[in-house]
């Protein structure tokens, strides 16, 4: 009984720090565009793919591995250059309809490459030797890679947070994200610093996309299952906000976990709830400091 | 101004109607399939703009509504409920319009834009799993096999079972609905939803219900959508979970931005054109996604009137051209 619920606890919050490493990118391009991109979850696809054709089905080690998902989470970045400066930058003072929509039709654009490029096959990428190990604490197994996505979740938490509230860039962009009119009074490229921001966004994508693409069954549905989740805890944290989004996939992989110990027959329902009660009840997310 | 030259149009219009009434005595089975398809999807497109256009709401989860109603007429069918048929379709109009009631009743008076959007769209994956675990209505793999059927008019019964006979019926009923659609949006409830969507504020202040009038939009844009989704069982003959997956509330959003939200039939033109690119590119994985999202992109950056907004455009040129030119 004990040892059921400690694993589906520890299963839940991999599954937490999965959706946050999503969820990371696509609140911090809300947070200073006012763009909620459908796309996101596609370009984690992305890095995905990438890492499998860098690394293959069995990375033939740890170094070469976290190599391609940086040189995964590159190229997604330039990627999202490419589409700040065609898509994003010309619909920024469109209505709301028209960005949801455009970049819904970025998801289907960048899901046909990926179809054409890679195929419909499923492909699966195992952990490096180190990670696909269990270790045994007190009579639960755990995987080695579940402990490695958590860590990597938390250090990409830790990182955005130092970041955006210590360093000069950081606090740029979030005078540009409060006051866009204003930040450019005062002499602040505002057009550069979201660029900067729509390409961490992607780099985040591409690299969450590398991190997580081990043991999963990479097809060209992998995004939605990640998007949702992630849009999810974007929405629950509040729109734009990096510490909302890390604590909401927390209280989520929790949700999720308990309701698969007690209701086993309907996995992934209790999300979707979650996700409608928060929106009636606490539209503007359960932080509402609206600070980063 | 849409239909500033209404005679164009309106040849436009029977030209076209006249085009997809004698086609199942021309075409093949597979166009026939293909194009009785287009015109159940162009009705859908239509409700959607009803609240994108009309009323200023954008639901991200309308396949909701068509999944509910496909599969009350696909269960009917399926399993021989002693219903005939018409009553079935009402009650896909029904099950649309009271699920968009209740879902509507609640989410509009405390979520607006983004917010209604995400919820709209976790309410159609909440239908969708809930449709999966279900064994009544076949899981993940849905119902196959759905007969078409014969309606019993007590002395004379019609047999929609030859794919002539029930294209007809899809052809005709969606003409109904589409009119009716169309009267409702020109008459004062119409104007009264148009200016929610122009400026909600200010219909506000000129004493428009908006709660209500949304409510109503919704309501009856919940029932088409059920109706659309009854419509296409019988002729599909297979219902399955995905009709309610975000990829299809995806398609009346494509649909209409392709043909032009602003103009009445643009949503059921971009549902024939994108019908069209379809299935020239169906061959190769991949190719359809890719040339949809691509045009869709480029309508938005470049075109964002849509094909009709562009044949309209045309069309005025062409008009002022021969003006100047005769005596």
């Amino acid at each position: 009984m004990l040892a059921e619920w400690s694993f589906a606890i520890f299963s839940g919050l991999t599954l937490a720090m999965a959706g946050f490493l999503v969820a990371a990118g696509l609140t911090l391009v809300f947070g200073i565009l006012k763009i909620l991109n459908f796309a996101h979850g596609t370009f984690f696809m992305v890095g995905a793919y990438v890492t499998y054709s860098l690394v293959g089905t069995e990375p033939s080690s740890m170094t070469w591995f976290l190599a391609s998902v940086l040189l995964a989470g590159l190229a997604v970045g330039i990627i999202g250059l490419a589409t700040d400066f065609i898509v994003f930058r010309r619909l920024r003072s469109a209505d709301y309809h028209y960005t949801l929509i455009a970049t819904f039709a970025l998801l289907l654009l960048v899901t046909g490459f990926v179809k054409l490029i890679w195929g419909l096959d499923f492909l699966l990428v195992r952990p490096p030797a180190i990670l696909d190990a269990t270790w045994s604490v007190g009579g639960v197994f755990v995987p080695v890679y579940s402990v490695f996505v958590i860590g990597a979740g938390v250090i990409v938490y830790i990182l955005l947070e130092v970041l955006l509230q210590r360093s000069w860039l950081g606090k740029i962009i979030q005078a540009v994200a409060r006051d866009a009119w204003m930040a450019d009074i005062l002499g602040i490229n505002t057009s550069a610093v979201m660029t900067v921001a729509v390409v961490a966004s992607f780099m985040l994508a591409g690299i969450a996309g590398g991190l997580l693409v081990p043991n999963q069954s990479l097809s060209p549905a992998l995004g939605d299952v990640f998007l949702l989740l992630a849009f999810t805890a974007v929405i629950i944290g509040g729109l734009g906000n990096v510490r909302g989004a890390f604590l909401a996939s927390i209280l989520l992989g929790l949700i999720e976990s308990v309701s698969t110990v007690l209701v086993p027959d309907l996995p992934g329902l209790s999300l979707y709830l979650a996700l409608i009660l928060f929106i009636l009840v606490r539209p503007q997310g359960i932080f509402t400091s609206g600070a980063h | 101004m849409p239909g500033r030259d209404t005679r164009f149009w309106t040849l436009t219009g029977v030209a076209m109607l006249a085009a997809l009434a004698v086609l199942p005595l021309v075409a093949n089975d597979s166009v026939k399939f293909i194009v009785g398809l287009a015109i159940i999807e162009a009705l859908f497109a239509l409700s959607w703009n009803l609240l994108f256009n009309y009323t200023g709401i954008a639901s991200f989860g309308h396949a909701a509504f068509f999944a509910v109603g496909a599969y009350l007429v696909g269960i009917g069918q399926r399993h021989g409920w002693p219903v005939p048929f018409p009553a079935q379709l009402l009650g896909a109009f029904l099950a649309g319009s009271v699920m968009a009631l209740v879902i509507g009743g609640i989410a509009l008076r405390r979520a607006t834009g983004i917010h209604f959007a995400i919820l709209t769209l976790a309410v159609a994956e909440v239908v969708r799993m809930l449709i999966s675990y279900s064994a009544y209505v076949g899981r993940d793999e849905g119902l196959a096999g759905i007969p078409r059927p014969v309606i019993d008019f007590g002395v004379t019964t019609l047999s929609l079972k030859s794919v002539n006979a029930y294209y007809w019926l899809i052809l005709v009923i969606c003409l109904v609905l589409a009119l009716a659609l169309w009267w409702f949006v020109s008459s004062r409830h119409g104007r009264a939803t148009r200016s929610i969507a122009l400026d909600a504020e200010r219909a506000a202040f000129v004493g428009i219900d908006v709660y209500r009038m949304r409510l109503l939009s919704f309501t009856i844009s919940g029932g088409v959508a059920g109706i659309c989704g009854g419509l296409s069982a019988p002729w599909v003959q297979i219902v399955t979970p995905d009709l309610s997956h975000w990829l299809h509330s995806a398609q009346p959003m494509l649909n209409t931005l392709l043909g032009g939200s602003a103009y009445f039939w643009g949503p059921a033109i971009g549902a024939f054109v994108y019908a069209f690119i379809n299935y020239s590119t169906r061959t190769l994985a991949g190719l359809s996604e890719l040339m949809i999202g691509g045009i869709l992109i480029i309508i938005i950056l470049s075109a964002p009137m849509g094909i009709a907004g562009a044949l309209a455009a045309a069309q005025r040129r062409l008009s002022r051209n021969y003006g100047e030119g005769s005596p």
